[in-house]
């Protein structure tokens, strides 16, 4: 029996990128299969046109023996593809029913609008799923997990056999992510192909039965899950991934601690920052959990003085910020390598009468550049043609740099988008920076990359610190904080 | 990645030149006839080259000076006017200078007035910028309004030879000397001048500066990302007013070819077209002193070309030339790059 869906010698090039290079994949009914690999690996293009959203420069799409011709994403959903994207596709003025039906009306005589059908319908399958969705409510006003379980019933509504997932657990707490997956098993014991793109390993590790690892384009290997094998699968996995052993994870460990180097106290910012309190002492890193979109990044521009909070005070030394978005103020992507290894410190190596000693510039950006080991080692590269862990490495090795000149270091999302290699360097880096006596504050959605280097955990949701937790507290714990859940010491 | 630059550009030209030709076809002419008459009347003769040499200086400079502005995100669409009150302060002091004045004073001098004139007209749209973020393209529109004002109500109010729009003949050791008279002797008749080398000179120190200078690479940094470079402590804003004053500067600068190099006084209209003509060459010229010279060269060529033709078909083709040439060049851009990356990719 052919299977449900299947993808032979796919090929996609995106300009000078080869994005997916001869991928042949068959997917099954009746599992969830796993694709993983580095961001850039080509995952999300490979799914995206198994979905018909992409049409391939080579290959073929087969869903259940017979080729997707015309190559669409309408003709897929109607074969039975259907696709959730990692950044919604819903409306946010209409409500939830009216997002169902998008796109798939039933329709009575004379062409009016069946809503009562439409409800049943709804409702039959978000029963079948194991939840319940406010219909009439307008999906703005949804969160982020509704938002996806409505994505999901989108997808069954039109009866979808095969449901992809890009990257669905990067936007929800670790409790509405269990709840997602329980939910993908109930469809998938009930016949339905289930496919999660992700780069999250411990999801792949608890609930897929399939992995397939992509790497640089390419199809490196694909494996079955096993109960008795599943760590040594895992390390295998690990190693498709990187096409090498991965480098050793840092460990945390005891550092003396200093003086108080940040002190925010009932900081606000319109609707963002509602009253932060917190403390970060020299030589401890104090990380702070959340999905994205409860503060952070707004109070990362507080600590950066690009933004003067509306009340409260900040008490801060001298504070060097890696922001999370190192497309808008990491990088300028258009220099060279060499421009934004010292990005702003022009002024050290001017001379009076204002030009630069190029010689002496090149010499502390070749020295940053080796510290870092970005590949490939060339001043005069175009930033923006580097990988995303490269490019990282360069805004963290500006950073770095700095440390004589600076009393506490703010990361925001430093290994976001960055392949593991390039991650263990930059983790490299932040507990060295704590060990040379600095504050550390690390801002992450990441909880993996929080317990491995923080020495205490804050908790923030919707504008405020809610909970302190310690490294090891459990997903659970964490979770039910991020919710608003359990008031703790501060 | 230059050589795709330069694939489009040529492409860009081909193309503009079929469409001349079927202009030309389409009016009744005969487009081998005025392309050769074209090709004649300026490269074919010591007069003609002249000219579009004399031409292709003011063009030179204001395309440098909207490539100054471009590299900071700006546009400069102010150089008519920057060009125009420098023209005006160079003519009215150069007529002021007493008549013995040696040409190693007046020259440096006035060149520094006319660099000055055109900061000074570009002032205000910079601090308008950095202060307000209002957009330069309005405000130095705006300002060429007022340059046009200004400068008649200037003439009529006394710096203008009474009942003409003209101010009197500079100190004639303000005139810039003639290619002709320093040995060019070929070239007898035409206005070009030492203005050209001394573009040419402007050109290469100005890309110098932008690579070399503190001020320069951060313009240029701030060019390519304000918010990367915000964040990094530099002066987003201080740098935007100065590379918008610059460029003022530098299409002062365009004045010192008609005023000193060829009339010999400032009248009005003096040098129009050339604030327009250089955003054209900075669009062509890509940023590089060699794209710039090039970019001018054909720009003159095309308003000499016109002239010469005038007698067969309308001049206003050659304008509509220029106009296809700049949107075929940039069609002609994406596509050969696109292709260029994926042939390097390939090897």
């Amino acid at each position: 029996m052919p299977s449900i869906l299947s993808v032979e010698r796919l090929d996609k090039h995106y300009g000078a990128v080869h994005a997916v290079s001869g991928v042949s994949l068959a997917f099954e009914a009746g599992e969830v299969h796993a694709v993983v690999g580095e961001n850039g690996a080509g995952k999300s293009t490979l799914l995206k046109m198994a979905a018909g959203v992409v049409v391939p420069d080579a290959g073929e799409v087969h869903i259940a023996g017979r080729a997707l011709a015309p190559h669409t994403a309408h003709e897929a959903i109607a074969r039975g593809v259907g696709m959730v994207q990692q950044h919604f596709a819903l409306v946010g003025v209409l409500s939830a029913l009216d997002n169902v039906m998008l796109g798939a009306e039933p329709v009575r005589s004379m062409g009016r609008l069946d809503r009562a059908a439409a409800r049943a319908r709804a409702e039959r399958v978000a029963s079948e799923m194991g939840v319940s969705l406010p219909w009439d409510a307008p999906v703005e006003s949804l969160g982020v997990g509704d938002r996806q379980r409505l994505e999901i019933v989108r997808t069954l509504v039109r009866e979808a056999r095969i449901v992809i997932l890009d990257e669905p657990t990067a936007v929800l707490t670790p409790g509405e992510a269990e709840q997602l997956y329980a939910g993908l098993r109930r469809m998938a014991e009930a016949g339905r192909a289930i496919v999660v793109v992700t780069h999250r390993l411990d999801e792949v590790r608890d609930h897929a039965q399939r992995v397939s690892v992509m790497r640089r384009g390419r199809l490196v290997a694909t494996y079955a899950m096993s109960a008795t094998y599943r760590d040594s699968l895992m390390r295998d996995v690990t190693r498709d991934i990187m096409g090498e052993d991965p480098p050793p994870p840092v460990e945390r460990h005891a550092r003396e601690r200093g003086q108080v180097a940040l002190d925010l106290r009932d900081v606000r910012l319109g609707r963002a920052l509602r009253g932060v309190t917190l403390s970060v002492n020299a030589g401890e890193i104090v990380g702070i959990a959340g999905v994205e979109g409860n503060g952070q990044r707004e109070l990362v521009r507080v600590l950066a003085g690009l933004e003067a909070p509306e009340s409260g005070t900040v008490r801060a030394g001298r504070v060097v910020v890696v922001h999370e978005d190192r497309h808008a103020e990491g990088l300028v992507l258009g220099a060279s390598v060499l421009d934004n290894l010292v990005l702003g410190e022009l002024r050290a190596f001017t001379s009076r009468a204002g030009i630069v000693d190029a010689a002496a510039l090149e010499r502390e950006a070749a020295r940053r550049l080796e510290r870092a080991r970005v590949v490939p080692p060339d001043l005069a590269a175009m930033v923006g043609a580097l990988s995303g862990g490269n490019q990282q490495k360069v805004v963290v090795a500006r950073a770095v740099a700095r440390e004589g000149r600076a009393d506490a270091f703010v990361f925001a999302q430093p290994t976001r988008g960055v392949d593991l290699g390039a991650a263990r360097a930059i983790h490299g880096e932040i507990a060295r920076a704590a060990d040379a006596g600095k504050a550390v504050l690390l801002v992450s959605a990441d909880l993996a990359e929080l317990r491995a280097l923080a020495d205490r955990v804050l908790v923030m949701a919707r504008g405020r610190i809610v909970a302190e937790l310690p490294p090891d507290a459990s997903d659970a714990r964490i979770g039910e904080a991020m919710l608003g859940g359990t008031e703790a010491t501060a | 990645m230059r050589r795709a630059a330069l694939i489009s550009t040529v492409a860009g030209l081909a193309a503009g030149w079929l469409v001349l030709a079927l202009l030309v076809w389409v009016y009744g002419a005969s487009p081998r006839e005025v392309l050769a008459q074209l090709a004649q009347g300026t490269w074919g003769m010591a007069y003609g080259a002249g000219q579009v040499l004399y031409k292709a200086t003011p063009l030179l400079l204001t395309g440098l000076a909207v490539d100054l502005a471009l590299r900071a995100g700006l546009f400069n669409i102010g150089a008519e006017g920057q060009l125009a009150v420098a023209g005006l302060a160079i003519g009215a002091v150069g007529a002021r200078l007493p008549p013995g004045t040696p040409a190693w004073l007046a020259l440096p001098l006035l060149t520094v007035v006319a660099a000055a004139a055109g900061a000074l007209w570009a002032a205000p749209p910079a601090l308008l910028r950095a202060r307000y973020g209002a957009h330069e393209v309005i405000s130095t529109i705006m300002m060429n309004r007022i340059a046009d004002a200004a400068i008649g109500l200037l003439l009529a109010r006394g710096l203008a030879i009474p009942g003409t729009v003209r101010t009197p003949d500079v100190a004639p050791g303000a005139r810039l000397p003639r290619l002709e008279s320093l040995g060019f002797a070929s070239l007898h008749g035409s206005a070009v001048s030492v203005a050209l080398p001394l573009a040419i000179v402007v050109a290469l120190v100005a890309a110098w500066w932008l690579a070399r200078a503190r001020i320069g690479r951060e313009i240029v940094l701030v060019g390519l990302s304000p918010t990367a470079c915000a964040a990094e402590g530099i002066p987003v804003a201080r740098r935007l007013a100065a590379a918008l004053v610059l460029s003022g500067a530098v299409a002062g600068l365009a004045a010192l070819a008609p005023v000193l190099g060829y009339k010999g006084y400032f009248e009005s209209g003096l040098g129009a077209g050339a604030g327009f003509g250089g955003i054209a060459v900075a669009l062509l010229g890509r940023g590089h002193p060699a794209g710039l010279l090039l970019a001018a060269l054909l720009f003159g060529t095309l308003e000499q070309g016109g002239l010469v033709i005038n007698a067969t078909v309308p001049m206003e083709l050659t304008t509509v030339l220029q106009g296809v040439v700049i949107v075929a060049v940039a069609l002609a851009d994406v596509r050969v790059r696109r292709l260029a990356l994926r042939g390097a990719r390939a090897t």
